[in-house]
């Protein structure tokens, strides 16, 4: 009878989950653009350029005794989560953006529009990817491992972010970088 | 009322399969099966083997365990286009999204590979419920294909409010039907596949689970006939197209690197 309950329960709260879904899908309204860019949150590019310097890491390294190193690194790694969170949360942005503009009667924005959520979607997975690699690394804070493909990742992602900054509207520029 | 072979019980067991034949025959027409190919098959078999059990449990000459037979066979013809149907929804979902393509295709197979994992457990540890074994192994086979089957849609559910993925309109109803009568059906089932579980509540219980699959097809009708409303996109000024190329250029290249 146990395990039934536990199906049961189980049962229920996907239920909830799939009728919610179902209930919020129906109240969506479109929200104009320029409420949604507005909600795109600038990085401060130069400072994670630095975060994310593999020198940097080396000379923490060298110069600190290893339990030192390792609070500082789950310190540094703990700032690159939260400007890899704000990617993350642009990127949505974009996908949202994208998707208002696939309504376009216009052929051209809305393939345009098309391409756009494509990109940012990848934004999207390249950043749920880091992320999972930065929690892998506060695990392990000494391992070379994270550290080499999380920098990567995220030069990969720090220039994706300057690129939506030059993305915006020409008129009204929302910069995703606030050095850029 | 709430007793078998009443009038409710006539009706909640014919009225959604022969609506669901009608459904078919309208998406044939409309040519919307074009796009949900494998749904309008689920429609057709689900249908005639519903209706095929009905028939069945009416007739006098079959006894109780040759009609199990004929119910397990059903549900596990049921199950597997059912399992195509959530293929075929999430193939459409992905269409939209090439970008996502590979990493969604990797994951509900991890996700599938796992539910079957954790249903065949499941399964292994539920007692049996009846002296006939036929019985009891057809109320926890049930029980295990619903929680694929549940667990399946709610991944689907999860992966597209993740990436924030537009839902295309019968694509939605289709499996927020399927999501609500699998939901329903896996409670319902682990219930009644509990040794003991008295009679007077299975009964109510199957009578819960086939309006419930009533509404999931009215559901099916509302999503796949019923046109969307109109809705305005005031404010969406279109996105600058120059900008837009050379943004999308350069995220490929820094991507791809």
């Amino acid at each position: 009878m146990n395990l039934a309950i536990v199906i049961v329960i189980f049962a229920a709260l996907a239920l909830a989950i799939i009728l919610s879904v179902a209930v919020s899908r129906s109240l969506q309204t479109s929200r104009r653009n320029a409420a949604l860019t507005a909600a795109i949150r600038p990085i401060d590019i130069e400072a994670f350029r630095n975060l994310i310097d593999p020198a940097e890491d080396s000379y923490l390294r060298r110069r600190l005794p290893p339990a030192q190193f390792r609070v500082v690194r789950r310190e540094r790694l703990r700032a690159m989560a939260a400007y890899v969170h704000v990617a993350g949360s642009n990127a949505v942005v974009l996908i949202r953006v994208g998707e208002a503009a696939l309504a376009s009667g216009d052929e051209k924005v809305a393939g345009a529009a098309r391409q756009l959520v494509n990109d940012a979607l990848l934004l999207r997975r390249n950043t749920t990817v880091a992320l999972a690699r930065i929690y892998l690394a506060l695990a392990w804070p000494n391992s070379g491992f994270a550290a080499a493909r999380v920098v990567e990742r995220y030069e990969h992602l720090s220039g994706a972010a300057m690129l939506l900054g030059r993305l915006q509207n020409p008129v009204v520029p929302v910069r995703l970088s606030a050095l850029n | 009322m709430l007793q078998a072979h009443s009038l409710l019980w006539h009706y909640l067991w014919v009225a959604p399969n022969v609506l669901l034949l009608l459904l078919a025959a309208l998406i044939w027409r409309r040519k919307i099966s074009e796009q949900y190919p494998v749904f309008l098959f689920f429609a057709v078999v689900s249908a005639i083997e519903q209706l095929t059990v009905y028939v069945t449990d009416l007739l006098p000459s079959v006894s109780p365990e040759p009609w199990y037979y004929i119910f397990g066979g059903g549900l596990l013809v049921e199950a597997l286009i059912k399992f195509a149907v959530i293929g075929e929804i999430f193939g459409v979902l992905l269409g939209m999204y090439p970008s996502l393509a590979k990493l969604g295709r990797a994951l509900i197979s991890m996700a599938g590979a796992a539910l079957l994992s954790v249903a065949t457990a499941v399964a292994a540890f539920t007692p049996e419920n009846n002296t006939h074994w036929i019985v009891s192994h057809v109320h926890i086979f049930e029980q295990s294909i619903y929680m694929i089957e549940c667990g399946l849609i709610l991944f689907l559910f999860g992966f597209a409010a993740y990436f924030k993925l537009r839902w295309s309109r019968p694509a939605f109803g289709i499996i927020l039907g399927l999501g609500i009568s699998a939901c329903v059906h896996l409670a319902t089932w682990a219930l009644m596949a509990t040794p003991h579980f008295p009679e007077v509540y299975s009964v109510r219980l199957v009578f819960l689970n086939m309006a419930t699959y009533h509404v999931c097809v009215l559901i099916w009708f509302y999503f796949l006939l019923v046109p969307p409303k109109k809705i305005s996109r005031a404010g969406g000024s279109p996105l600058p197209e120059h900008r837009l190329e050379v943004w999308n250029e350069e995220l490929e290249r820094l991507l791809h690197k």
